[in-house]
């Protein structure tokens, strides 16, 4: 695969050329690794923040394939998850990527209302109308036959190949939702977020977040240690899309996974960056398909960094609907009233 | 019912002495800048303030707070800022925890109503294990057991409980932060170096 050539990453009106498109002219951005500041301090500090990310990840992996069934089950999965995500927000206090991301308590709140509600709301929702009920029907319209294929594989690479899988879906779900005004409405919402915090992927409408939920991971459930650690590649990388700490992220990690810099770039107030790296979790989807700009953003959200009130949040892909509808059908009748 | 029982909630009051022979236009002066923010829109009279915010940013120093009023009370002992703000996030906050509740409460209504579901059983295909991983020692699978999945069929309401008790806990903690915070930030304007 032939590695992209930027131009100058210097800031200014006209942008930066990417291949066919031009990033950064309606709002700043850094494009191209060598112009993205790196972590500074003593020999400690670096070694933490170059290392910490594969550390975890490879952590994560060995503690599922080899931890015995009895705790090789859900509930552990939840445990790590969120102590996983209380050390990343220690972590952001000691080494914030930007002072303007800090976590308020203003901010805390908003986001804890999202991922309260997504652990119970949503989560009963699913339970009964989302990719629960889904994976459930599809695994009882199959024949447990017709996955031995899949079973008989090594762990590792069932374990891949769900993630894969379930991105693969996300990619495009989320390229869908960029590009097709309907499921643009409710993603707009998330887009309104100003500063990447541990929490923020959850802040989006309910609507967003039901549909993004609704990927064919859930067609493998029934194979627990597999699924588990397919959870921890996407608790170890993608996790990093909304995160406000610097680290020095290897060139090998940052040229397959989604890290912070890719997804910042993804929420920038430039509308032309943010129809760039879709996928969650593997980057290089977005390479294969050529929608990967390497790069990060400090100013991020929509309409010069508006930030959205959560009743607006709720209620933004109604009311935009229905302006953009009652101006589709209104055109007509105002020119035949002329 | 007088609301000044309960806007406490959402009402955060203070006061602070201004300096000795200090001005109100030069304390209302030295407080400008932090009401010169996008979505901030504020009028000044004499001796008071009064400023209202609107989709203020999240880097707003004073975000939290949606409106309110700041007045100078001049009299022989001295001057005196005294303010009085408003904050929807905190009566957000305050109300999140009863929120949760009634979602947990939500959870058993519906667990009542729903009926027992004849869970068919799904047999696992006894697979032999792939060479590498038994090489490798992960563990075997557990053929004789039930998926986890299994035990979780019905809804839990401890979820909801949880997130009950942690927006109780940042409320209290939300009410004496930010009254501190924005205390501090005001006495650190008004004795700034011009």
């Amino acid at each position: 695969m032939s590695t992209k050539h930027y131009e100058s990453s210097e800031e200014g009106v006209d942008g930066i050329r990417v291949g066919k498109r031009v990033i950064g002219a309606q709002a700043p951005v850094i494009v191209g690794w060598e112009n993205i500041p790196r972590v500074t301090g003593g020999p400690v500090k670096l070694f933490i923040f170059t290392w910490f990310q594969p550390a975890m990840l490879f952590a994560m992996i060995a503690f599922w394939y080899y931890a015995p069934n009895s705790i090789a089950k859900a509930s552990t999965a939840v445990g790590i998850g969120i102590g996983f995500k209380v050390l990343l927000l220690a972590l952001e206090w000691v080494n914030p990527r930007y002072a303007s991301w800090r976590l308020t308590w203003k901010e805390l709140v908003t986001d804890l209302f999202y991922v309260g509600l997504g652990f119970t709301v949503l989560h009963m929702v699913s339970h009964y109308i989302g990719s629960d009920a889904m994976a459930n029907a599809i695994q009882h319209a199959f024949h447990h036959d017709a996955f031995m294929w899949f079973t008989g594989l090594p762990l590792l690479a069932q374990a891949f190949l769900i993630a894969f899988v379930f991105d693969f879906g996300q990619y495009w779900m989320h390229r869908g939702m960029h590009n097709w005004y309907p499921l643009w409405l409710p993603h707009s919402v998330h887009h309104y977020i100003t500063q990447l915090n541990i929490n923020k992927g959850a802040v989006g409408n309910p609507v967003e977040l039901f549909l993004i939920g609704l990927g064919i991971g859930g067609f493998f459930d029934f194979l627990p240690r597999a699924v588990l650690i397919a959870g921890a590649f996407g608790l170890a990388i993608a996790t990093y899309q909304h995160i406000n700490v610097r680290f020095n992220s290897p060139r090998w990690w940052r040229f397959l996974f989604n890290t912070t810099e890719h997804h910042s770039l993804h929420h920038s107030q430039d509308w032309e960056a943010t129809r760039s790296n879709y996928a969650g979790t593997f980057i290089f989807i977005d390479r294969i398909f050529g929608t990967c700009v390497d790069g990060e953003a400090e100013l991020l959200g929509m309409e010069g960094g508006r930030r959205m009130a959560i009743r607006e949040q709720m209620t933004h892909p109604f009311t935009e609907g229905w302006k953009a509808l009652k101006q589709r059908f209104d055109r007509p009748l105002a020119v035949s009233a002329e | 019912m007088n609301l000044r029982f309960i806007d406490w909630i959402w009402n955060v009051r203070g006061s602070l002495a201004l300096a000795p022979g200090q001005s109100s236009d030069d304390a209302f002066a030295r407080l400008d800048p932090m009401f010169r923010q996008s979505g901030t829109s504020h009028q000044r009279t004499n001796d008071t303030l009064i400023f209202s915010k609107k989709s203020q940013a999240a880097q707003d120093k004073m975000s939290v707070f949606d409106g309110g009023a700041l007045h100078i009370d001049t009299s022989v002992g001295g001057s005196v800022l005294r303010y009085h703000l408003t904050s929807r996030t905190l009566l957000f906050c305050f109300l999140a925890s009863p929120l949760f509740l009634g979602i947990a409460q939500l959870t058993l209504v519906v667990n009542h109503f729903e009926k027992p579901i004849p869970h068919e059983e799904m047999k696992h295909a006894d697979v032999p294990m792939n060479p590498i991983d038994k090489a490798l020692g992960s563990p075997e699978p557990d053929h004789s057991k039930k998926d986890d999945a299994d035990d979780d069929k019905k809804l839990s309401p401890k979820a909801a409980y949880i997130f009950s008790g942690i927006f109780a806990i940042l409320y209290v903690v939300g009410r004496i932060l930010e009254d501190r915070l924005v205390k501090a930030r005001f006495r650190k304007s008004l004795m700034r170096d011009e």
